[in-house]
């Protein structure tokens, strides 16, 4: 109000009457955000606030005596509703609504409206009064959130991941639809139950006791870290999983979000996988002793040509036996009888070395491995020459490695070594072991040919890369397939003085990082 | 035998020498063993002559290049050459150079011994040489073109199917020929065959 209203003050008009209308006035027009106004019985504003101004746009000149229809869109006044709204007030004495209302520019807005009939002492209608306050925005950020929720709601349900929200004490509070496909649970079911039904023993015994220990001593185990854990279906069968476990407060409650993937398919996918790769790795050792087979088979020959010599040697002494040739029979016995031992030494080597093998790390003592790897890999290497030394540190050991997969690294790198000294005078190869950083053991196989050419080195390592006539580029491809796969690098370097020094890294047990 | 004849065996292989030396030993001979060419060739002006057992493949010297360092330098002692296994082109070309006889490893105590009784009669009667070539020639000049040009084939380490194809033939033609050429030849083994293309003077075309 602008001015007070002499017909405000009501029937008292005495001076403190006065005082007391100008400090309601005021505090009419102080309501900021309310539009406070009054109409006569028949519906004409007959009092308007500041806070109405403000709300509405209209000036007290321009609205004082206008009817309240005024406020409504057209189509609410068409339904009649200005006049049915008063009779409403009038007859229940108050109209309270959500309704769309008018402004004096006309624009609309979602008004919350009080309507109060006023009647005087006598009873007599005098009014209305109405209070209106602009919730537009109001209502459009509770519309956002709601919708934020679905929306959120919407989301969990369609994520592959299913998740899993416990409290504290481990007791399910929400499950949602992909959980339920998972475990083959439905969330009315499971709700309120303890989260150790879903996973197998042990850990379904202990699972309490984790969650425990994490909220007497906060040390994460799984919380923020993720790893891949069991899970038990209804049905008792299980499965490998990814859990990866979010914690929150909610309302002064701590809970405990798990988000779950199922990573059968995935871990099938992986050892098919590894069998292809075994597979191929397993083609190349195959194909790696076809070309020595001509070797073996002379190195087979040296053995088998002592023992045939010595037999029929005795067999001839014993046609005429004579007491004193026992002794140096004896001796020709032992001697073709280590020589047997050596022929199938080296068919072993052979077959295991042929077998196919599932891939299988075990801890493995390198300078062993090395010396049984140079058996075969060394055959017929004397004949052409070249001398073989091994510098094999007794510290750089033991290591985890698939044995055989490891044996034909080196054999291919010694006999690689081998090949490419036959032409060069100085024919040294050398094999030696060294401990690495971070964990590794490195091996080192050197050779005094040629070297490599510049421009062949890069490609050295890739499939189908040969220099060599018959080569069918195989060789360190799977040399570098079998120790990257296995957690270790390849790589070559010229050597000092003329060569190839070739390295590659192994895991070492008990290392820095050995059971990382 | 009235006395002990001697045995060289050069072989890089500790099992064959040692097993090899037993053998002869126990049948009558004597044997001195050398662990590689080069420690024989240093050795053999001052060595008891006798019949020589060398290996083929052997480090530093093969068994070919011992056998023209011997003959280079004039020692006639018989050569028998071991293979390790069926090499026919290293066989023949120790033939060609002069050797008794080739003997594939592992090797049959009594084929050794027949050559190593042929190296020794080689030894015995080198006069016995000019001779064995006038028959090896009237021999072979009772043979027909074709068999004469399969021998020529096989005198210079070729295989059948080489053979073959040089002559425009089938390998299983050469086959015949081979049997039949050694039927008139009356030898059993190859390596006869070739001795006596050899003193012949044929498979002199290459190297």
């Amino acid at each position: 109000m602008r001015r007070g209203k002499p017909r405000a003050g009501g029937d008292r008009n005495d001076a403190s009457a006065g005082t007391h209308a100008d400090e309601l006035n005021l505090l009419i027009d102080g309501a900021h955000n309310y539009a406070i106004y009054m109409l006569d019985p028949a519906g004409h504003v007959t009092i308007w606030n500041m806070g109405a101004e403000r709300l509405k746009g209209w000036s007290e000149a321009e609205v004082l005596g206008r009817h309240t229809s005024l406020f409504y869109p057209s189509d609410q006044i068409a339904e009649g509703k200005p006049e049915a709204d008063l009779a409403a007030a009038r007859k229940h004495g108050r109209l309270e609504e959500e309704a769309w209302r008018m402004r004096a520019d006309g624009s609309e807005f979602l008004a919350h409206i009080t309507i109060t009939a006023l009647y005087d002492e006598s009873g007599k209608l005098r009014g209305f009064g109405k209070v209106i306050r602009d919730v537009t925005e109001q209502r459009a950020v509770e519309r956002a959130l709601k919708a934020s929720a679905a929306h959120l709601e919407s989301i969990l349900s369609t994520v592959p991941d299913a998740m899993v929200v416990i409290d504290a004490r481990g007791r399910i509070l929400s499950f949602s639809k992909a959980a339920e496909e998972l475990f083959g649970i439905s969330e009315a079911e499971i709700v309120g139950a303890n989260v150790n039904l879903l996973m197998p023993q042990p850990d379904r015994a202990q699972h309490d006791g984790y969650i425990r220990h994490y909220l007497e001593t906060g040390e994460r185990r799984i919380i923020g870290i993720g790893r891949t854990v069991t899970g038990r279906r209804r049905d008792g069968t299980t499965f490998p999983m990814d859990l990866f476990v979010g914690e929150a407060i909610a309302d002064g409650e701590r809970v405990f979000t798990g988000f779950i993937r199922d990573l059968t398919e995935k871990q099938a996918t992986e050892q098919r996988v590894d069998e292809l790769r075994s597979d191929l790795v397993h083609s190349a050792r195959i194909s790696a002793m076809g070309t020595m087979a001509s070797t073996l088979a002379h190195e087979l020959n040296q053995p088998i040509t002592a023992v045939a010599n010595y037999m029929e040697a005795i067999r001839d002494l014993l046609a005429t036996p004579n007491p004193d040739d026992l002794p140096m029979i004896r001796e020709a016995l032992d001697d073709a009888a280590s020589e047997a031992i050596r022929a199938g030494q080296i068919v072993r080597r052979l077959r295991e070395f042929v077998a196919r093998g599932d891939i299988e790390k075990t801890v493995e003592d390198l300078p062993s491995l090395i010396k049984e790897a140079a058996e075969l890999a060394l055959l017929g290497a004397r004949e052409k020459g070249i001398s073989a030394r091994f510098d094999l540190d007794s510290t750089a050991t033991p290591v985890l490695v698939d044995r055989v997969q490891t044996q034909q690294v080196l054999i291919n790198l010694m006999r690689n070594a081998v090949e490419a000294m036959s032409e060069v005078a100085e024919r040294q190869l050398v094999v030696s072991t060294r401990d690495d950083e971070h964990g590794f053991v490195r091996v080192t196989v050197a050779d005094t040919g040629p070297g490599v050419e510049e421009q062949v080195a890069g490609d050295l390592f890739r499939a189908f890369n040969s220099t060599k006539a018959g080569g069918m580029g195989l060789g360190l491809s799977i040399c570098r397939t079998i120790i990257e796969a296995s957690g270790g690098r390849i790589w070559m370097e010229p050597r000092e003085g003329g060569g190839t020094l070739f390295h590659f890294s192994l895991v070492k047990v008990g290392g820095e990082e050995g059971d990382a | 035998m009235p006395e002990r004849r001697m045995i060289h065996i050069v072989d890089d292989e500790d099992a064959i020498r040692r097993s090899a030396s037993f053998m002869l030993k126990t049948s009558g001979f004597d044997v001195q063993t050398w662990a590689s060419g080069v420690l024989f060739l240093k050795e053999v002006r001052s060595v008891e002559p006798g019949c020589i057992l060398l290996d083929v493949r052997m480090p530093e010297m093969d068994g070919l290049e011992v056998q023209q360092a011997l003959s280079a330098s004039g020692i006639a002692m018989p050569v028998i050459v071991l293979t390790g296994h069926g090499d026919i082109s290293i066989a023949v070309r120790a033939m060609k150079a002069g050797a008794v006889d080739f003997i594939e490893k592992p090797f049959e105590k009594a084929k050794l011994l027949d050559a190593i009784e042929a190296g020794f009669a080689q030894l015995d009667d080198k006069a016995g040489r000019a001779t064995r070539a006038h028959d090896a020639s009237t021999a072979i000049a009772a043979l027909t073109d074709r068999e004469r040009d399969v021998l020529e084939g096989l005198a210079q380490g070729l295989p059948n199917k080489t053979i073959a194809y040089d002559l425009g033939i089938s390998p299983r033609t050469v086959d015949v020929h081979r049997a039949n050429l050694m039927t008139k030849l009356n030898v059993r083994t190859l390596s006869d065959a070739l001795r006596l293309a050899f003193a012949a003077g044929l498979g002199g075309s290459d190297e």
